[in-house]
């Protein structure tokens, strides 16, 4: 979700502001996620590198989270979402807004519909280390470390493969963002800045996404993508 | 203890013990309730409870601790049962005194522990009688019999319990009739105790739907106790008898009687209550678990729903608050040795401390006792006052903490490489990570336990960890 602060400076307003317009698209996108049918949708909201933002700015960030998830908690519930918080484990991030993170949590953990990961004080590097301290405390010898029990230690480790990361404002980076997950993506660049994103941009994307053939690095199975995009 | 009793108690809680089987009833937290006003109503017992216990400010935690310890004396397993009924006596050989009038109180007399054990066996016996199920001659000899084996458990011996049932009865009618007073404590549990019930655990999120629903079920479980209680004592103490009270008594019990037949088993069992009143009770899941899960849904639909309270007054506990909740534990209005002796005995079962280890957290409260006394007691009184210790909350002294800190660290740090990490904290602290969130690989080391642990005791910092421990 790039570009907040960029849509903000182009209207002479504050950067606060563009977290503030950011909370439209990220609803449509869930809505516009929900029916076409994504069942996995994964938001990258806060990464452990944003604490080096200014202190108020990140103060207002924890508000404007707890504003919108009080705010739309009971439509998510309602929509059948589920959804779940990535990260989440400094301190800093105020009691308030953390009980009501859990609560969002309790609310919607038994929906089916779409999963909703929130990647929220999140780092890529940080799951895969926490991935290894939970292999070695669980005294797993070398030989049984494959890809697959490694994967079972991540946090939320029922998470699929990510299949398409949409990035906006035309960044090009990784940004330590699910770095396990998304180790086969495909990668979309729109030049949208995320509080103009959209339904039409998300449609735009998937509908590229589809016309990808995909091959995992095989050269005689090239898979053209159709429904259950993530 | 001797060795006869430990053989005794080996044959008489066998596989088909009435009293374990009894025990893992939900219903028998309705007779440990009843026996409670009875037990109360026993001098010593009544002063020892208003002067230690923390039943007034925090009854579910206290109803939990005791069904816990009985289902651990009654276990299959000899060492559970001895080692229990150790830690019992230790705890009791700490609580002793006078009570106002200068008459002495011990939680280790063997008369007034002999009168805890008949008012089970006594409120066992009804609740039986009133649920419809009364029981038989043999039953009852037997039921008794494996009552007086726990007390031998206790006491090493059972001879302050009349042999036979026979004689039973009216040692029991003696006691309500010569011996047993309107203590206080009779008074707050039936007065006090049930209209003000704090919320247990699963609702504290609902406190408006909890004061609604109490301000009819308080006064109506205090009418039940009184309805259930013999009529010899409820004359001699001059309690109120409610029109109606006694048909729903009886209607309660037979309700009890009726799902105990007629509901399976697992729903009525003592897990399915313990896992309502400790939400952070570990079992396998039981059929309330859906129930429980959509309260707790409801709960956090609510509190998202309702408008958000003021962020700054969340995140710090104010003095007042962190002395009512947490230090103040005989809910008393003051802080006094019981208080934190209190604090020591809820950590010391929690955590089903040895012997010495126990013992280290003792002194190391007590030491702690010493120094609130010196810096914070004012006018000398031998109790700290809320006003008091409002005055110096930012300042207090803190090196007893430390200690206590030290020895929590200790008995956490269960494989000494002087780290706690996530699992062994988790073991401290089974509901503090009921936030289902990650990374909880993090590590403490003691220099950071000690000061989380520190900075939560003096009130300075919330941790949703020790307030589920002593809240």
């Amino acid at each position: 979700m790039d570009g907040n602060g960029r849509w903000a400076a182009q209207r002479s307003l504050p950067r606060t502001a563009g977290h503030v317009a950011a909370e439209a698209a990220v609803i449509d996108v869930i809505e516009a996620a929900r029916s076409a049918g994504i069942e996995w949708l994964s938001l990258y909201a806060f990464s452990t590198e944003n604490w080096r933002r200014p202190a108020a700015e990140v103060d207002i960030l924890m508000r404007l989270v707890r504003r919108a998830i009080r705010k739309h908690a009971p439509a998510l519930y309602a929509r059948g979402v589920r959804c779940r918080f990535l990260g989440m484990s400094d301190p800093r991030i105020p009691a308030p807004l953390a009980r009501d993170i859990t609560d969002l949590m309790t609310l919607t953990g038994d929906n089916k519909d779409m999963t909703l990961t929130v990647a929220f004080d999140h780092g890529g590097r940080r799951d895969i280390v926490e991935a290894a301290r939970s292999l070695i405390r669980a005294a797993v010898p070398a030989e049984q470390v494959t890809e697959d029990t490694f994967a079972g230690h991540l946090p939320y480790s029922d998470t699929p493969d990510v299949d398409l990361v949409i990035r906006t404002s035309g960044e090009q980076r990784i940004s330590n963002f699910m770095l396990w997950q998304v180790a086969y993506a495909e990668w979309a660049f729109p030049q949208v800045l995320w509080p103009d994103f959209r339904a039409a941009h998300l449609w735009e994307c998937l509908d590229d996404y589809r016309r990808r053939q995909r091959r995992f690095g095989d050269v005689r199975r090239p898979t053209t993508m159709g429904e259950g995009q993530r | 203890m001797s060795q006869t009793a430990a053989e005794e108690t080996a044959d008489v809680f066998g596989p088909d013990s009435m009293l374990r089987r009894l025990s893992d009833e939900a219903r028998w937290g309705l007779a440990v309730t009843r026996a409670t006003v009875l037990e109360a109503a026993h001098p010593q017992v009544g002063t020892a409870l208003m002067a230690n216990s923390t039943f007034v400010a925090h009854p579910w935690r206290r109803l939990r601790n005791t069904l816990t310890s009985t289902q651990r004396l009654l276990d299959e397993e000899q060492r559970v049962r001895t080692r229990e009924a150790a830690r019992l006596n230790r705890l009791h050989a700490r609580i002793s005194g006078s009570d106002p009038q200068g008459r002495p109180y011990d939680a280790s007399d063997a008369g007034a522990r002999a009168w805890v054990v008949a008012t089970l066996f006594e409120s066992a016996v009804t609740m039986y009688r009133l649920s419809g199920q009364s029981l038989d001659g043999p039953a009852l000899g037997r039921l008794y019999g494996e009552f007086r084996t726990l007390l031998s458990l206790l006491e090493g011996h059972s001879d302050r319990l009349p042999a036979t049932v026979r004689e039973f009865w009216p040692y029991f009618d003696d006691m309500i009739d010569h011996h047993l007073e309107n203590t206080e404590a009779v008074r707050v549990i039936l007065y006090r105790l049930f209209t003000d019930v704090p919320a247990p655990p699963l609702l504290r999120a609902s406190p408006a739907a909890w004061a609604a629903g109490r301000a009819v079920a308080g006064p109506a479980a205090a009418a039940i106790t009184i309805a259930s209680l013999p009529e010899s004592f409820c004359r001699r103490l001059a309690l109120p008898d409610v029109p109606g009270a006694r048909m729903l008594m009886h209607a309660a019990y037979l309700g009890t009687g009726l799902a105990d037949r007629l509901l399976p088993d697992e729903w009525t069992s003592l897990g399915t209550l313990m896992s309502l009143l400790d939400p952070s009770h570990t079992g396998a899941p039981g059929p309330w678990d859906g129930v429980r899960r959509k309260a707790e849904q409801a709960a956090a639909m609510f509190r998202l729903v309702t408008p958000a309270a003021d962020e700054a007054s969340e995140t710090t506990l104010s003095a007042d608050r962190f002395f009512a909740e947490v230090l103040d534990q005989t809910g008393d209005g003051y802080l006094a040795w019981p208080d934190l002796a209190a604090m020591a005995r809820e950590i010391a079962t929690r955590l089903d401390l040895d012997a010495p280890d126990e013992e280290r957290l003792f002194t190391a409260y007590a030491t702690w006792w010493r120094e609130l006394q010196t810096e914070l007691d004012a006018d000398d009184d031998g109790r700290v006052t809320r006003q008091e210790f409002a005055a110096s909350a930012a300042r207090l002294p803190s090196s007893g903490l430390i200690r206590i800190a030290d020895v929590l660290f200790d008995v956490t740090d269960v494989d000494d490489d002087e780290t706690i990490d996530g699992r062994e904290h988790q073991a401290l602290f089974r509901t503090a990570f009921r936030r289902d969130l990650t990374g909880t690989g993090e590590s403490w080391s003691r220099g950071a336990f000690v000061r989380q642990f520190v900075s939560f005791m003096t009130g300075q910092q919330h941790s949703v960890a020790y307030d589920s421990l002593l809240t």
